[in-house]
C-alpha cells in the first residue's frame, strides 16, 4: 500500500503540515497525532497543505473535525490550502469549512492566522 | 449545619432554581450543563458527592459524564437485563441504594459502594432511560428530607430533559452527516455525468471515477481493469493506493467471468476464497462490471472499506453506489471511445479532402457554408475564415447558374451536376465542372448541400492545344495518365498513313477558288472524323495532303491496325462522297494511301514562335513515298506494315518499288478491302 506522509514545520505561531497521499483512516490519524502533540507544546494554530492529497474520504474527514473540536477548546484553528477541487467539494459538503477556513495561499493563511 | 428560617430556605431554593436555568441557557455542552446542574444538586440538598452517568442504548451501558466528590471513573458499565427492567420501578422517583437491592449489577454495585452512594435517581424521558444521577452523602451524614427529595426530583427532571436535547442533537447530528455523505455521493454521481460530456480521454475519465469511488465508498485502495479484447490478460487502466506492485489479471478469472456471464457485481469478505482475492492478497473486495448498452468493457475493484474502528464488509449500499458510479463510468468510456472515433474518421476525411484537387464546399440547412477545403479555397481564391458563415448566395452572387444548381438541388433532394460553366465568382476565364449533391441525415432529412467544383481551366487549354491534332479520346487520355506525355523529343515506334488526292492539281484548275475551298474543307472534314475516330494525331494537311501518325504522343499495341482502319474507312467514305458529288455533277475525288511503319523522332519542333508536335525520320518519308506509289484507290503499306497486321487484314504483295534515298528496292503490299 501506499505510505501517507507528512513533513511538519513552523512559520511563527502556525504549524503548517503537508501531507501526501490518501486522506483516510491512516492519514487522518497521522495528522491527528501531529496536531495533539504539536497542542500539547502550546501550538494551536494549524495549516494543512493537501496540494498531494487528492482523495478525502469521509473517515478523513471525520477525524479533521476531531481536530478542529480539540482546536476550538484551545482556541485555536484550521486552515487549508493548495485543495483540489474534489477534496474543496468533500469538506463544503461535510460542513469543514463553517469551523475551518481554506485559503488561496500559504501566505494568506499565514497572515489571517498570525 | 447551615440554620435558617423555612422563608431563608425557600429563597435559597428559589435561588437555586434560577440559578439551574442559566445553566440551562448558557451552557452549550452537554458535559458543562451536567457538570453545572450536578454543582447545583449537591449544593442545594448539602450532598457531598455526586456523579451523572449518560445511558449508551446500543451496548446497554453507561458512562461517566461528569462526578464531584468521587475519583472518575472512566469505563463503561455494562447494565443488565433484570437492571434496566427493576430500575423502572422508581422512574418517578429514586432508589436508596442503603437497601441494596440483588438485581444490581456487580459492576455498578462496587462502584455504589466505592463511591459511597446513598441514592440513585434513574433518569427516564417517558421510557426511555437516559442516564442515571448518583448522589452520595448528606452533608453531616444527615438523613435527605422530603425537600430534598422533591428538589433532586425537580432538578433530574431537567437533567433528564437535557439530557433528552443532547440525544437529539446528537441524532440530528448524525442524521445530518449521513445526510451530507448522500449528498456527497449524489455530487459525485453529479460530477461524473458532467464528466462524461466534457473528459473525452479515456485514461484521465477512468483514474477520475476511481479516486472518486475509492474516497466515497471509504475505500483503501482501486483499480479500474479494462477488458483487452486482443489479449488473454487484462490491462489496468488506473490503480490507486496500490502502491507499484503488478498484476497479471487473466480472463479466466472465476470472478471476471462471473461478471461477464450477466453478474451485477460481488462483495467478497474473508469467508470467500477467490481467485480474485488471493490474486490480490485481499480479503475484502467489491467487484463491479463496466458495461454499457451490450458492451462489456471491464471492471471496477475497489478493497477495504474503512472504518475509525478499521476494516469492515462492504455492504449492499455500497455495491449500488459503485454500480452506479461503473455504469456511468462505461456510458463515457463509451462516448469518449465513440469521440475518439468519430475524431479520427474526421482526420481521416479531413485528409482525404485536403488533398484532393476537387474543390469540396458544404453548405448547411440555413444555406450557410460551413466547410471547405484546400482546393475550394484555391478555386474561390479566397481564405476560409472570409468564406465560412456566409450564405452561398452571397458566395456565388456572380454565378446565377451556380445559385440555381444549390436551389435545385435543396428542392429535389437529387443530385445536379453541370460541365464547362465559366466560374465567374473568381474570374472569367475560370471554368469549371459543378456537382451539387444532398447532405442527407439518418433521418432521410436535408441538412444542407455539399458542392463539388472541380477547376477545369487548365485542362481546356491543353484540350485547346491538343484537340486540331488529335482526338477527344486522346486528349482525355492523356489528361487523366499525363505520364504517356512525352513532348521533349523521343524516339518512338509509330505507324503513318499519308493520303494524297490523285489529280488534285489539275482538278483545281477547272474550279474556282471557292469551290476548291469547299472541296478540300468538305473532303478533310470527313476525312478527320476518320482519323478521330481511330484515335490518330493529325500530324498536318499539306495541300490535298493528310499526315496522320499513330503511335505518337500515346502509343498502344493496335497502332497499326487502327491505322488501316482508318486508311480503309478513309477510301470507303470517299466512294460514298464521290457518289455524292457525282449527282451533283462534280468530279471525283480520288485519294492513294501509303502506310509504314518504324522508328520516327517526336516532339515539338519548330522555333519559340511556332512549334508544333510531329513526327521526323526515315519511316515518314517512306510512308510519303509508299502514297506517291498508291493509285487511288489503292492502300500501300511496307512489309513492315504487313508483319504486325498480315492476321488482321489481306494484302496482296506488289512488285518492289524503289524510292528516292533508298539503295535496295523496297517491298510493298496492297491491302485488300
Amino acid at each position: 500500500m501506499s505510505d501517507f506522509s507528512i513533513d511538519v514545520r513552523e512559520e511563527g505561531d502556525v504549524v503548517i503540515i503537508a501531507t501526501d497521499g490518501y486522506l483516510n483512516n491512516v492519514g487522518g490519524e497521522k495528522i491527528a497525532k501531529t496536531c495533539y502533540e504539536k497542542i500539547e507544546t502550546g501550538k494551536i494554530h494549524f495549516l494543512l497543505n493537501l496540494e498531494k492529497s487528492t482523495v478525502v474520504n469521509s473517515i478523513g474527514v471525520s477525524i479533521i473535525i476531531e481536530i478542529i473540536e480539540k482546536l476550538q477548546d484551545h482556541n485555536g484553528k484550521l486552515g487549508y490550502f493548495n485543495l483540489a477541487p474534489i477534496v474543496e467539494k468533500t469538506f463544503s459538503i461535510m460542513g469543514l469549512t463553517k469551523y475551518s477556513t481554506i485559503y488561496a495561499s500559504e501566505g494568506e493563511a499565514i497572515a489571517e492566522m498570525s | 449545619m447551615v440554620s435558617s428560617t423555612d422563608t431563608d430556605q425557600f429563597e435559597y431554593y428559589l435561588s437555586s432554581l434560577d440559578e439551574l436555568g442559566e445553566i440551562l441557557i448558557e451552557a452549550d455542552k452537554i458535559e458543562s450543563v451536567a457538570s453545572g446542574i450536578l454543582r447545583l444538586t449537591l449544593g442545594t440538598i448539602m450532598a457531598s458527592s455526586g456523579a451523572i452517568f449518560i445511558f449508551h442504548k446500543e451496548s446497554t451501558s453507561v458512562s461517566e459524564l461528569c462526578s464531584i466528590g468521587i475519583k472518575n471513573y472512566s469505563k463503561p458499565i455494562k447494565l443488565s437485563d433484570s437492571f434496566l427492567v427493576n430500575i423502572k420501578v422508581y422512574k418517578y422517583g429514586h432508589l436508596d441504594y442503603d437497601k441494596q437491592p440483588d438485581w444490581i449489577d456487580s459492576d455498578f454495585k462496587e462502584y455504589l459502594l466505592s463511591s459511597k452512594i446513598k441514592t440513585i435517581i434513574p433518569l427516564f424521558h417517558k421510557d426511555t432511560l437516559l442516564g442515571i444521577l448518583c448522589v452520595g452523602e448528606k452533608f453531616m451524614s444527615e438523613v435527605f428530607t422530603n425537600i430534598d427529595y422533591k428538589i433532586l426530583e425537580i432538578i433530574s427532571n431537567h437533567l433528564t430533559k437535557s439530557l433528552f436535547n443532547y440525544e437529539l442533537i446528537k441524532n440530528v447530528e448524525q442524521k445530518k452527516q449521513e445526510l451530507n455523505i448522500k449528498l456527497l455521493e449524489l455530487e459525485t454521481l453529479f460530477d461524473i455525468g458532467v464528466a462524461i460530456s466534457s473528459v473525452l480521454d479515456i485514461d484521465e475519465l477512468a483514474h477520475d471515477v476511481l479516486l472518486r469511488a475509492v474516497g466515497i465508498l471509504n475505500a483503501s485502495k482501486g483499480m479500474f481493469v479494462l477488458q483487452n479484447e486482443k489479449s488473454p490478460i487484462s490491462d489496468i487502466l488506473s490503480k490507486f493506493n496500490w502502491g507499484e506492485e503488478k498484476f497479471l489479471l487473466s480472463k479466466n478469472i472465476d470472478v471476471f467471468k462471473q461478471m461477464q456471464n450477466g453478474n451485477r457485481g460481488l462483495i467478497l469478505t474473508d469467508s470467500h476464497k477467490t481467485d480474485l482475492q488471493i490474486k490480490l492478497k485481499e480479503k475484502n473486495l467489491i467487484v463491479v462490471p463496466l458495461r454499457a448498452k451490450q458492451h462489456f468493457l471491464g471492471y471496477m475493484i475497489l478493497c477495504d472499506k474503512e472504518t475509525r474502528s478499521g476494516v469492515e464488509n462492504f455492504n449492499n449500499l455500497d455495491l449500488d453506489m459503485l454500480t452506479s458510479l461503473s455504469n456511468q463510468a462505461a456510458v463515457a468510456m463509451d462516448n469518449a471511445k465513440l469521440f475518439k472515433e468519430i475524431t479520427e474518421a474526421k482526420q481521416f476525411n479531413e485528409s482525404i479532402l485536403g488533398s484532393i484537387a476537387t474543390g469540396v464546399i458544404t453548405i448547411n440547412s440555413i444555406g450557410e457554408v460551413d466547410s471547405i477545403n484546400k482546393a475550394g479555397e484555391n478555386i474561390l481564391k479566397a481564405e476560409k475564415q472570409n468564406i465560412l458563415g456566409n450564405h452561398y448566395m452571397y458566395i456565388f452572387e456572380k454565378n446565377n447558374e451556380i445559385i440555381e444548381i444549390i436551389t435545385k438541388t435543396e428542392n429535389d433532394k437529387k443530385i445536379c451536376s453541370e460541365i464547362n460553366i465559366p466560374f465567374l465568382t473568381s474570374s472569367e476565364d475560370t471554368i469549371i465542372n459543378i456537382s451539387v449533391a444532398p447532405r442527407i441525415d439518418m433521418n432521410n432529412n436535408t441538412e444542407g448541400v455539399v458542392i463539388a467544383i472541380e477547376d477545369i481551366s487548365d485542362i481546356n487549354k491543353v484540350k485547346n492545344t491538343f484537340k486540331r491534332y488529335v482526338s477527344k479520346q486522346v486528349v482525355d487520355n492523356l489528361l487523366d495518365d499525363d505520364t504517356n506525355l512525352k513532348l521533349g523529343g523521343e524516339d518512338r515506334d509509330v505507324t503513318i498513313l499519308f493520303t494524297d488526292i490523285r489529280g488534285f492539281t489539275s482538278m483545281a484548275e477547272k474550279m474556282t477558288p471557292e469551290k476548291v475551298v469547299l472541296t478540300l474543307n468538305e473532303y478533310f472534314s470527313e476525312m478527320i472524323d476518320i482519323v478521330f475516330k481511330y484515335n490518330g494525331t493529325l500530324d498536318k494537311i499539306i495541300g490535298d495532303e493528310l499526315m496522320v501518325v499513330f503511335g505518337a504522343p500515346i502509343s498502344s499495341d493496335d497502332d497499326t491496325e487502327r491505322a488501316l482502319k482508318t486508311a480503309i474507312e478513309m477510301q470507303k467514305k470517299i466512294a460514298d462522297l464521290n457518289k455524292v458529288r457525282g449527282k451533283r455533277k462534280e468530279p471525283p475525288i480520288l485519294v492513294g494511301a501509303g502506310i509504314n511503319k518504324g522508328q520516327v523522332v517526336s516532339g515539338n519542333i519548330g522555333s519559340r514562335d511556332m512549334m508544333d508536335y510531329t513526327v521526323v525520320g526515315d519511316t515518314v518519308n517512306l510512308g510519303s513515298r509508299l502514297c506517291s506509289a498508291a493509285s487511288a484507290g489503292e492502300i500501300i503499306v511496307s512489309g513492315m506494315v504487313k508483319k504486325y497486321t498480315e492476321q488482321l487484314f489481306s494484302f496482296k504483295e506488289l512488285k518492289p518499288i524503289r524510292v528516292k534515298g533508298k539503295k535496295d528496292k523496297i517491298d510493298v503490299y496492297q491491302v485488300r478491302y
